[in-house]
This record gives C-alpha cells, sequence and structure tokens, in this order.
C-alpha cells in the first residue's frame, strides 16, 4: 500500500471533491495546482448550482426530469447514463455541501431558497449569494485542509503539470514542474485524476480565468488520450469587453428592459447619449419584432456577432454593441441589478445607470474536453422512452434505477487507463451545449461519484513501473524546457516568434472563426493559420531565459499546446456539418440526426501533430432526441427559460 | 530566548489581560484620582470652606482665591497621606505600572507602525497608543524620581517635595522659582505638558480598545458610541491635567508656603520652618 | 455612517473625479520594483506604457511583459506577477499601488492615473517573502486557516441528509464573513503583522484578522462549533487575537468588506468567556 497513491491534477471543484473522497477513504493523495487552491477558477462562478428538491418535487418536477433537461439542453449529444446519475445525486450533493457550512441563501422560515434559471420550468438552483461557486470552492478548500493537517492530502500548489507517465499503456504518474525553483521531477502514482478545468483561453479573451488555457488537457491529448467534442464551445451572449478579459454581464439586464443597438452611421464616435433616438439602429428590435431585445441567447449572440463581425457595424469599430439601459429609472435600476451595475462600473470605470454598457458576447465554457468511459448502471431500458414532457410522470423504474454502476473504475476514465477526467475537463454531462447552473454540479459529481471508481481502481492496481521510466519522462520534459529557455539567446526579434504574438494570432483566429457563426471555407481557412502558427511556433522565442520563476516559459509552453486543441476543435467542427447546441453551421443551419447523432472523438496524430476525427454514436438508451424548440410559439415562457441560461 | 518566552507563552493569554486590566485598574483609575487631586489646584477656588483654616491675615497677603485652591489642594494631599494601608497601595500601584510598562513594551515592539501609508485615524490613534506608552515611562519615572525620591539633581529646585507643603515644594519643583519662571522651569514645565498629555490620551484610547479586546464592544457602532464616551472622559481628563498645570504654575510660592502654614497650625501638625523663598536668580 | 464607509465613499469619489478628467490616448508611467529572486536586490525599473479604455494594472503589465523595454530603452525581463480571475474574486494578484495594497486586476488606470505621464507604483506586498518581482509567497496566510481549524468537521462525505436549518438573517451574517478571498490585503496594512520567512515561527506570530474572522465564521455554524473550543484555544495564545492592536486598517483595506473588527471584538468576547468557563470548569 505504500506507494499506492493517487495525483490529482487541478484544485477545482472537481480536484477538491475528488481529493476529499478519496482521501476520506484512506487513500493518500497528492493535490498539484497551479494556483493555491482556493484561487482555481471555480470560484468565478456566480449564479448557483442544480438539483432537484422537495418543493420541486411537490410540483411534479423530480431528478429524471432535470436529467432530461440536461440532455435536451445539450442537444442529445450527451451519452445519457452519466447524465441521469449526476442529476440522481444531485439533491444529495447539496445537502452535503450545506453540511459543509456552505452558506446558501435561505427562506423565513430557514430552508434552502432557490431561484429559476434558464432551461427549467422549476425553481431549482441553489445558490449563496452571488458568489456561489466560490462559496461551493471554498467550502471543498476547508476539507481539503483538513484532510492536509491530518496528513492525507499533500499539496503541490505552483505546481505546473507537464506531461502523464504511461507504462506497459497505463497511467503511472506525472512530471510536473515547480512554477518558481523551475525544477522537473516525475511523481509516482497508482492512479491519476485530470480536473484541470476549460480552454477558454484558446479563443485569446474570454470569461475564463488567466489559467486556463487547457495545456493539461492538451497534454493528456497528446500523450494520446482520445478528446470528445472538441467543437462544443459555449459562448455567452453579454459579456464586457476588457482588455485584458471578457468579464460576465448578467442576461438579467435584458429582462429588465436594456436595448440593444449600435449607431446607424458607421464609425459614429458621438457619445451615445448624444446619438439621436432616429440614428440607433436597434437591430434586434427591427429584425425580430416580436422577441425585441429578449430573443433566445443564441440568436442573440449570433445577431451582435453578425452585427459586428460581418457588417462591421461594430461601436467604435470594435466588436461591441450598447446594451442601454439609460431609459430606465436609475433608482429602479439600482434596486433592481444593483450588484451587476457596479460590476460593470468597477471594471470599466463607467456608470450603466447613465451611460450604455459595450457589451459583446464572449467565449464562456467548453462542453468538450477528454473522452471518458463508463460502466451503465442497473437503469437501462431496452429502448428509449419517448420525449420526456415536463411535469409528466417519470418512468417507473428511473426512479430507483442507476444511471452508473457506482465504483466501477473505468467511470470517467479516460482512454489512458488509470487516467481520468473530471470537471470541466471531462467532455461527458453536457453535450452540445451546458444549461446555467449545470457545471458546478457535474465536477463536484465527478469528484465524489468517481472518486469512488479511483479507489477500487487501484485495489487492483500492484505491479511497481520501473525508476527508469520516470527517469525517462522527465529527461524528455526536461529536454523540452531547455530548448525552450535555449531560444532566447538565439531570438532574432522578429515579432512573428513571439509567443504573445502567436498566442494573439490564435485567439483572433479562433474567435473568428469558431465561435457564433462558423462555415466550412472560414474553418478550413482556420485550420491552415493553425497550421502556419504551429509552424512559427516551432521557432518560438522566449524573452525570459530565468531559471527561477519564469512565467513566459510556462506561458509559451501552453500556446504550443493551446494550438494542438485549436486544431481538434476547427477540424471536428469542419467535419461536423450540422448545427446542434452551441456548434452552429451557417452551411448547415439544422440538427443532423441520421449523421450527427455522433460524438466526434479527436486523436492527436504524432506523426503529422495534426488531429484525426472519429465520429461514434451517442449513447443514447433513455431518451429519444427530438426537436429543441423551448417551445418557441410561447414568448413569455421563452424569455423565461432563456434569461441567465449561460452564466 | 529561553525561559521566559517560554513562560509568557504558556500563560499569554492571561499576561495579555492583566496587562490590559492593569491599564484601567489601578493605574487608570489611579490617574483619574490623582488628576482630580491636583486639578484641585485649580478648582479649589470654588471651595469657599477651604480658607476656613487659613489666618485672615494670610488671606490678605495672598488674596481668597489662592487661600481657597492651596487650601483644597494641601487638605486632599493630607488625606490621602492619612489613608491606612498607604504602603500597600504605593506598592500595588508601583507593581502594576512597573508590570504595564515592561510589558507595554515588549508588546509595543511587535509592531510596526505604518501610518505614512496608512493615514487613517484610527492607525493614528493605534501609534500613539504605543508612543504615548513610552513617553509615559519617561515621564512617569522622571516624576517619580524627582518627588518622590528626591532626585533633585534632575529638578530645577534643589528643594525636595514635601506632602506637607504639596503646593509649594510642587509649584518650584515644576518651575525652579517661586515667581515666574526660568529656562529650567520651561523645560519641566513643557515636560509635564507632553507627559500628562500622552498619559491622558493613553488612557482614554486604552479604555477604547480595551473594550473590543474584552469583547464589550463588539459592532461598529458600538465602538463608534463606546468612543464618544471615551473621547468625552479624555477631554475631561485633558481639561483637570492642563488646569492643574496651568493652576501650578500660576501660583505664588511663597504665598502658597503661608496659606500650608496656616493649615497645618490650624490642623495642629507640626510642620518645620520652611522660609519663603528667596527670589529666584534671574 | 462609520468611518470606514465615509472612508470608502471618499475614495471612491476620488477615483471618479479622476475618471472623469483621465485623457484618452495617454501614456503613463509604470514605476515597478524588479527582484529576481528570494535574497536578490531589488531595484525600481520604469515603462511607459500607452493607455487604453479601460486597462487594468493586469492589462498594462501584460502590455509590459510583451515590451519589455525600460522607458530608457534598456531590454528588461517581462516582469512576473500573480492573478487568477481578473474579476477580484480569486484574491491572488493583490499587489502595493501608489503605496497601499489592492487587487490589481480590478485597479483601473483612469482612476489612479488620468493625465499624461502621470505614475503609478507597483511594489509586491512587504508582509510576504518575495518569489520573484511582484509575486510573493502567501502560504503563511493559509497556515492561520489551519491554525484556526477553518472548516466544519464532517462526518463523511457520504449522504447524511441536510446540514442544520439557519435564518436568512444568520445565513448573511456567515455569508458577509465567508466572502474572504485570503488575498492578504488585511494582513499588508495591520502593523502588527510582520514578515515572518522562518516558518517554524508561523504558529506563534500573529494570525492576522482574516483567521479571526474565519474563527468566527465557523463558530457561528451548528457544525463548526464543534471545534470552538480549540479554535478559541489557539486564539487566546500568543499570536492570537490578543495581538491584534486595534489599528483597524484591516477593515478599511478589505475589497470584500468584511466586518473585520467586529470579528475582533466577537472573538475577544468569545476568549474572555471561553477563559473564564475553562478556569470555572476545568476544561478546555
Ligand atoms: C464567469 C463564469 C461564471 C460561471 N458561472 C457558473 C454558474 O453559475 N453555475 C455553474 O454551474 N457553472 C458556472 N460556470 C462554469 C464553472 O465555473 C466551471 O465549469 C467549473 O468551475 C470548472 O471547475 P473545474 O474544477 O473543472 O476546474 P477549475 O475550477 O477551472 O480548476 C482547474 C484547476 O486545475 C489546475 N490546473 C490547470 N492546469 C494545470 C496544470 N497544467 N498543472 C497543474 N494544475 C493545473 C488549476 O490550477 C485549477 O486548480 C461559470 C464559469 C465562468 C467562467
Ligand atoms: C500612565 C499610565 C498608563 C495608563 C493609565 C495605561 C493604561 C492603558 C490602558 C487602559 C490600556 C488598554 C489595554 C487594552 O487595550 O486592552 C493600555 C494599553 C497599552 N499600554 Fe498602557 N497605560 C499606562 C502606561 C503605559 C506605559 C508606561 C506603557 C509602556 C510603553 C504602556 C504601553 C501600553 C501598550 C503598548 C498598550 C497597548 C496594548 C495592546 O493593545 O496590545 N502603557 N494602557
Ligand atoms: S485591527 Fe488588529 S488586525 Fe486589524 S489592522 Fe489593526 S492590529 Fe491589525
Ligand atoms: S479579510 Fe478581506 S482583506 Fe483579508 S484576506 Fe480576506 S478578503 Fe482579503
Ligand atoms: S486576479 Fe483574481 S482578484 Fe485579481
Amino acid at each position: 500500500m505504500s506507494d499506492n497513491r493517487v495525483i490529482v491534477v487541478g484544485g477545482g471543484l472537481a480536484g477538491l471533491a475528488a481529493s476529499v473522497r478519496i482521501a476520506e477513504s484512506g487513500v493518500p493523495v497528492d493535490l498539484f495546482s497551479m494556483v493555491p487552491v482556493k484561487r482555481s477558477h471555480s470560484v468565478c462562478a456566480q449564479g448557483g448550482i442544480n438539483a432537484c428538491n422537495e418543493i420541486a418535487r411537490q410540483q411534479g418536477y423530480s431528478e429524471y426530469e432535470h436529467f432530461d433537461e440536461t440532455i435536451y439542453g445539450g442537444d442529445f449529444l450527451a451519452d445519457q447514463h452519466p447524465v441521469l446519475e449526476m442529476a440522481n445525486w444531485a439533491p444529495k450533493i447539496i445537502d452535503l455541501l450545506d453540511r459543509m457550512g456552505v452558506p446558501f441563501n435561505r427562506t423565513h422560515e430557514g430552508f434552502r431558497d432557490l431561484r429559476l434559471f434558464g432551461g427549467s420550468l422549476f425553481k431549482r438552483t441553489h445558490f449563496a449569494g452571488a458568489t456561489t461557486g466560490q462559496q461551493l470552492l471554498y467550502a471543498l478548500d476547508e476539507q481539503t485542509r483538513r484532510y492536509e493537517t491530518e496528513g492525507k492530502v499533500t499539496k503541490y500548489e505552483f505546481w505546473e503539470f507537464l506531461w502523464p507517465i504511461t507504462h506497459e499503456g497505463r497511467c503511472v504518474g506525472i512530471v510536473a514542474q515547480d512554477m518558481r525553483t523551475m525544477q522537473i521531477r516525475a511523481f509516482r502514482a497508482s492512479a491519476v485524476v485530470m480536473a484541470t478545468g476549460g480552454c477558454g483561453l484558446v479563443f485569446g479573451k474570454s470569461t475564463n480565468s488567466v489559467i486556463c488555457t487547457g495545456g493539461a488537457a492538451s497534454r493528456c491529448y497528446q500523450a494520446g488520450a482520445a478528446y470528445g467534442n472538441p467543437e462544443m464551445v459555449q459562448v455567452h451572449p453579454t459579456a464586457i469587453p476588457g482588455a485584458d478579459k471578457l468579464r460576465l454581464m448578467s442576461e438579467s439586464a435584458r429582462g429588465e428592459g436594456g436595448r440593444v443597438w449600435v449607431p446607424r452611421k458607421k464609425g459614429d464616435t458621438r457619445n451615445p447619449v448624444d446619438i439621436p433616438e432616429e440614428e440607433r439602429w436597434y437591430f434586434l428590435e427591427e429584425r425580430y419584432p416580436a422577441y425585441g431585445n429578449i430573443v433566445p441567447r443564441d440568436i442573440a449572440t449570433r445577431e451582435i456577432f453578425d452585427v459586428c463581425v460581418n457588417e462591421g457595424m461594430g461601436v467604435d469599430g470594435q466588436n461591441q454593441v450598447y446594451l442601454d439601459l439609460t431609459h430606465r429609472d436609475p433608482d429602479y435600476l439600482t434596486v433592481k441589478l444593483g450588484g451587476i451595475l457596479d460590476i460593470y462600473e468597477k471594471f470599466v470605470g463607467v456608470d450603466p445607470r447613465f451611460t450604455p454598457m459595450k457589451i459583446f458576447p464572449a467565449v464562456h465554457y467548453s462542453m468538450g474536453g477528454l473522452w471518458t468511459d463508463y460502466t451503465p448502471g442497473d437503469y437501462n431500458p431496452d429502448a428509449p422512452k419517448p420525449g420526456h414532457k415536463s411535469g409528466s410522470p417519470i418512468p417507473v423504474d428511473a426512479q430507483k434505477g442507476h444511471g452508473l454502476t457506482i465504483g466501477a473504475t473505468n467511470n470517467m476514465m479516460t482512454s489512458i487507463p488509470g487516467l481520468y477526467a473530471f470537471g470541466e475537463v471531462n467532455f461527458a454531462y453536457h453535450g452540445a451545449n451546458r444549461l446555467g447552473a449545470n457545471a458546478l454540479l457535474s465536477c463536484i459529481f465527478d469528484g465524489l461519484c468517481n472518486g469512488v471508481s479511483v479507489v477500487n481502481y487501484i485495489k487492483d492496481v500492484k505491479e511497481e513501473a520501473p525508476q527508469g521510466v520516470f527517469d525517462e519522462a522527465v529527461r524528455s520534459e526536461q529536454a523540452k524546457h531547455d530548448k525552450l529557455v535555449a531560444s532566447t539567446s538565439g531570438g532574432t526579434g522578429d515579432k512573428a516568434y513571439n509567443p504573445y504574438q502567436i498566442a494573439k494570432e490564435l485567439g483572433d483566429e479562433m474567435t473568428a472563426a469558431s465561435t457564433v457563426v462558423k462555415t466550412g471555407p472560414r474553418l478550413e481557412q482556420a485550420i491552415a493559420k493553425i497550421g502556419e502558427l504551429m509552424q512559427r511556433f516551432g521557432k518560438v522565442e522566449l524573452g525570459d531565459a530565468a531559471s527561477w520563476t519564469n512565467q513566459s516559459l510556462s506561458f509559451t509552453r501552453a500556446t504550443g499546446d493551446m494550438l494542438k486543441i485549436a486544431d481538434a476543435i476547427l477540424r471536428a467542427g469542419l467535419l461536423r456539418e450540422e448545427s446542434r447546441g452551441a456548434h452552429f453551421r451557417k452551411d448547415f443551419p439544422e440538427r443532423d440526426d441520421s449523421r450527427f447523432f455522433k460524438t466526434s472523438v479527436a486523436r492527436y496524430n504524432p506523426e503529422t501533430g495534426k488531429s484525426d476525427i472519429e465520429f461514434v454514436p451517442v449513447k443514447a438508451p433513455l431518451v429519444e432526441p427530438r426537436a429543441r424548440t423551448y417551445g418557441k410559439s410561447d414568448t413569455k415562457k421563452e424569455t423565461k427559460e432563456t434569461a441567465a441560461a449561460a452564466s | 530566548m529561553g525561559n521566559d518566552s517560554g513562560f509568557m507563552n504558556r500563560h499569554y493569554f492571561l499576561l495579555r489581560r492583566l496587562h490590559s486590566l492593569s491599564g484601567i485598574l489601578p493605574i487608570g483609575v489611579f490617574l483619574i484620582n490623582h488628576l482630580l487631586t491636583n486639578s484641585t489646584i485649580a478648582w479649589g477656588l470654588v471651595n469657599s470652606r477651604a480658607s476656613e483654616n487659613v489666618a485672615p491675615g494670610t488671606i490678605e497677603q495672598v488674596g481668597e482665591m489662592t487661600a481657597r485652591r492651596v487650601g483644597t489642594f494641601q487638605h486632599e494631599v493630607t488625606f490621602i497621606n492619612e489613608m491606612p494601608f498607604l504602603v500597600l497601595i504605593e506598592v500595588t500601584l508601583w507593581v502594576s505600572i512597573a508590570f504595564h510598562a515592561i510589558l507595554g513594551v515588549y508588546f509595543a515592539r511587535t509592531g510596526k507602525s505604518n501610518t505614512a501609508r496608512y493615514a487613517y485615524q484610527d492607525n493614528w490613534r493605534y501609534s500613539l497608543q504605543r508612543l504615548t506608552g513610552y513617553i509615559a515611562i519617561f515621564y512617569i519615572f522622571y516624576h517619580v524620581a524627582t518627588l518622590r525620591w528626591g532626585w533633585t539633581f534632575m529638578s530645577p529646585t534643589d528643594e525636595p517635595w514635601s506632602h506637607s507643603q504639596a503646593a509649594s515644594t510642587f509649584s518650584l519643583a515644576l518651575r525652579g522659582q517661586a515667581q515666574g519662571i526660568g529656562f529650567g522651569g520651561i523645560l519641566v514645565s513643557l515636560f509635564y505638558f507632553v507627559g500628562v498629555t500622552a498619559s491622558v490620551y493613553h488612557l482614554a484610547n486604552g479604555l477604547w480598545t480595551a473594550a473590543i479586546t474584552w469583547g464589550l464592544t463588539i459592532s461598529e457602532s458600538a465602538q463608534r458610541r463606546w468612543g464618544y464616551v471615551c473621547a468625552g472622559l479624555g477631554a475631561g481628563l485633558m481639561l483637570m491635567a492642563w488646569s492643574s498645570l496651568i493652576g501650578f504654575l500660576l501660583l505664588d510660592v511663597n504665598h502658597a508656603r503661608a496659606v500650608e502654614a496656616d493649615m497645618h497650625a490650624a490642623h495642629g501638625t507640626h510642620v518645620e520652618t520652611t522660609l519663603p523663598v528667596a527670589e529666584a536668580d534671574h | 455612517m462609520s468611518s470606514t464607509e465615509a472612508l470608502r465613499e471618499h475614495e471612491a469619489q476620488e477615483r471618479k473625479a479622476n475618471r472623469a478628467r483621465a485623457k484618452a490616448g495617454r501614456s503613463v508611467i509604470f514605476k515597478i520594483i524588479r527582484c529576481d529572486g528570494p535574497g536578490k536586490p531589488s531595484r525600481w525599473e520604469s515603462f511607459k506604457v500607452p493607455v487604453e479604455p479601460g486597462s487594468n494594472v493586469i492589462s498594462c503589465l501584460k502590455w509590459i511583459a510583451a515590451n519589455p523595454v525600460t522607458i530608457d530603452g534598456k531590454q528588461t525581463t517581462p516582469p512576473v506577477w500573480d492573478s487568477g480571475c481578473l474579476e477580484e474574486v480569486c484574491g491572488a494578484c493583490t499587489m502595493v499601488i501608489n503605496g497601499k495594497v489592492r487587487q490589481s486586476c480590478s485597479c483601473l488606470i483612469d482612476e489612479y492615473a488620468p493625465l499624461e505621464g502621470d505614475t503609478i507604483t507597483l511594489e509586491p506586498m512587504s508582509k510576504f517573502p518575495v518569489v520573484r518581482d511582484l509575486w510573493v509567497d502567501r502560504a503563511r496566510l493559509f497556515n492561520a486557516l489551519k491554525r484556526v481549524k477553518a472548516w466544519v468537521p464532517i462526518d463523511s462525505t457520504y449522504a447524511q441528509g441536510a446540514g442544520p436549518k439557519e435564518s436568512p438573517e444568520h445565513q448573511q451574517t456567515r455569508y458577509r464573513l465567508s466572502e474572504c478571498m485570503s488575498c492578504g490585503c488585511c494582513l499588508e496594512a495591520c502593523p502588527q503583522y510582520n514578515i515572518e520567512e522562518d516558518e517554524s515561527k508561523w504558529d506563534e506570530s500573529f494570525i492576522g484578522a482574516h483567521a479571526i474572522s474565519q474563527a468566527r465564521l465557523f463558530n457561528e455554524h451548528e457544525t463548526g462549533k464543534r471545534l470552538k473550543g480549540e479554535r478559541l484555544e489557539e486564539l487566546s495564545d500568543k499570536g492570537g487575537v490578543g495581538d491584534c492592536g486595534n489599528a483597524q486598517n484591516c477593515v478599511k483595506v478589505c475589497p470584500k468588506h468584511i466586518p473585520l473588527t467586529e470579528s475582533i471584538g466577537a472573538m475577544g468576547r468569545a476568549t474572555t468567556i471561553h477563559a473564564i468557563a475553562s478556569f470555572f470548569t476545568g476544561k478546555k
């Protein structure tokens, strides 16, 4: 048992939940994170976490319904068993978080309060003020610290995962680098859990934190792990463009009467409040007279994108439009939207009560991620049920049946045995589109439920990999590292080989070609561009040769890895000739179940350095696909459902 | 650091709280009492009964007001000096001050003032609490050494303080001469002003912090309201302290002496005849 | 209005006024303390940075990293700093800006350097050992959370029913305390909190306002209370709440507006009661 340790890479919600669960069962955990785990990206989530609850249940809601919404919201691209299991666990997860001391908002009587969120007619979203993700992360951080003091968890903070070590086809450890001393070291483990979050930075600026490069996932992918649905990336319609980051602006601003417009005259530099009404183009109201500014979020996203990118009508010639609330009473706005307007003022330095906000859609969440396996549970009907209707009785067996076989060792294991993927880096739960407040759930569910699978897996792992395997892995990483450092001195000073420049071009290209509206030719063009960037990256020149705390090096290395992921995103997007969820192909605007009711699985081809894409049928034995309309005929319901759906 | 710090660590809480307590009781309470006594040299003038024991001739010579002021003050001093267990009270006080001062210096050295960067009022008060503590050490030492231990070499006068001629000898110790004031007197008077001001500030602000230390004031508004009370108390004490100083500075030593002599005569105590003080060498 | 609120309001007005007179298209000077690593000497370097609308300190640092040439034309290394969320919720990017500690991601240039050629100084926090340039090692801050056992001692992570019921008022009290993002502003500004590089001395040196407040948070939770005695013992010992000198800087610089001085008072009271109770019962 001495060496029977588990490595968890990533200390967001998923990584911490896994660490706590695994440590609790007596298995020592080595926890790696690039930042102190309490500062992981999960801290940013604001909206809440979904779960069936007693009140909703008495109104006809159920775990099964939650499952169905998630599948439907994801446009039927997710394999269905894990989603059912996740929905079944959700209420128990909320209870557990409650016991851990998460200050969930309360009703008068002292019960947990609920809010309505996108994708459901029932109040099923639990929240802690406006910082739910932060509160959940802190609760798990505290439990992890408790195990740390007991010696069951060892933290390696400011350590960067570099490569998974495999021996005889199994993952037996990792190579990691201390970001301060730059020491590169191998760590042994009987199993490795990747919980490294999303890859928003592939798109340059996004709503993600600065470490969300997807670098870690990319390294696993390059080491042979399959990557599922890379093309499925969610874009949030309203974010605040910033010099450094795109910060989320809640959709409730539109809900409270916000009007979206741009000046009719291209390049109009006047102060927006001075532009008379007739010289403003309220393009949403014009194009969608019925819905106006409260069109569903994917439409809003596409139209804003179209006006700016295709028509070049963005405010100040940039990719941004006005979201105008100035016609509303400032006091009313303060009462209704105080918190979010303050955020805008804090970061933009402009008071949106008196000056229209500038907003633009932003990359927000990656549904795609490392491909993972599972063993179905005992709820496994022979034929899928037809579409479930809100409030109708749930299938009898589903009430007690399991979606997953709990503890099966392959649950959420990647295509490399012994290497697991939990949280946003796992592709499993959200299909082609994630429902608001479901991500936090999937992260914690992965850690708690599938942490048990990891524990079970290592019970059977006995043999020790020889030391040479580890030495070789370190040597190989050290060589890559030394090559990068050596590039500093041999620099030509040509901007084309500057890593920041390459990263910027990557982000710009990906945002332009592969976010809101995609077309075949544009994707092909982008693939070529990425190819060019990869070539330039081969001759990249580092700005800093320091052998101590070299941040440029870490960033540069991640840039190389982002290029690989970008290639997979583009190729899968090109091959998926349909529109589904977040993936909208202008040249194939309809969902095509006959050809693409399939998961795209990307495999890295070490020969070409490119991605090979394969389409694998979705495992959908529980519910049948149906049209994803969100009841378009009913305007009222539409807006209710779509508001805040993606926050 | 050895045993000292070991002892300290074992009893840290107790020492902290005793330090806080000692600042209030007995030191703070003594200070209030002491200032009350001293300020009679100014406010004694409203005490019409104070001149009862002073001979009419003397009153004529020194004036009714001086007679009352010196009379009241001497009365108070005599009262204190006739208290039972005086030694015990004194020893308790000295021990407390020494304890509070030694620990105070130790605690003060754990902090690093940063008012240059964070020039907030509360932060200034924090720094002043430490500064005034240090000042109080020197001040109390000087005060006790010159008056109680008779180290007149540090004093502008050669004449030791005497509790039977409390006002006149103290006034001398302050000014160095019977009328007016010399250079040494100015220095000592200024030192007294600073010292006593510092002590009063230290007590008033200390009462404010003590309420947080002990957890009597928790909410911000409670702290604010208690702050007003402390400020009021501090202002009152400050008034007493300054008026005492002014009282002593504006006292004619020979007049005071005459009053004191009459007081003792009436009281039936024998006082060594003290000669009027020679006019100061200007 | 409390003095803290008044101060915040005043500072907000000042920033707003600066914003109003900010010149478009200007460049500002960044004076940054550079240090190559622990034990290495530090030096100032200045950079001239063009300001975009909405620029903040991090976006300017990024610009410098991509163009690491000082104002007098000297090629230098990209500066190193710590950051994460860029939304003022993770606490990573804390540094000393123009002499005062705050988050750099939410520090708008318009509010700090509105005119052409205005200077912004960046220094690493002084109460923690520098790793490199503006990046400091705040491990001691997290260690303090261990000292006060800042967690709820649940039995297990398996389903065992819901947590305790709670009134909305009580939830609000806890929520406010629970927003602490371990940024360290309160420690940087505290005159009683001083740099301590020797890890073996951490458990005896001042624990800091953030941890005192966390102790209060967990003592307020039904299950968290089980460890109340142990937390209060820790706070009574050397380096505990007694070492606070009530300068109240902490509450003024806390970006999350956590009522730190109230927590200090509350823990003062709790330790008082705890001491009296354990004196009479003989129990800790
Ligand atoms: C602004 C915003 C708001 C959101 N709001 C909501 C919401 O309301 N509800 C909801 O359900 N979801 C929301 N989401 C989505 C949700 O926050 C994320 O999907 C989720 O937090 C991801 O958690 P995670 O544990 O998978 O990864 P993260 O929290 O991203 O953590 C990743 C961890 O991996 C580590 N890591 C990464 N790379 C490496 C490496 N190379 N070496 C070592 N360690 C590494 C990092 O240090 C970090 O600890 C929101 C997202 C954003 C951006
Ligand atoms: C004139 C006599 C003095 C009086 C009346 C007095 C009174 C007080 C009081 C009431 C407190 C508040 C305790 C608390 O906050 O809990 C205090 C604190 C303090 N005193 Fe004194 N004190 C005196 C002399 C001194 C001296 C000579 C020093 C030496 C430097 C000193 C140093 C301190 C310090 C440092 C504190 C702050 C302790 C802390 O908050 O950590 N004091 N004093
Ligand atoms: S009140 Fe206490 S903790 Fe806060 S700054 Fe002052 S001394 Fe530090
Ligand atoms: S209490 Fe405030 S200042 Fe201190 S660490 Fe927490 S958030 Fe930062
Ligand atoms: S980067 Fe997270 S607080 Fe500034």
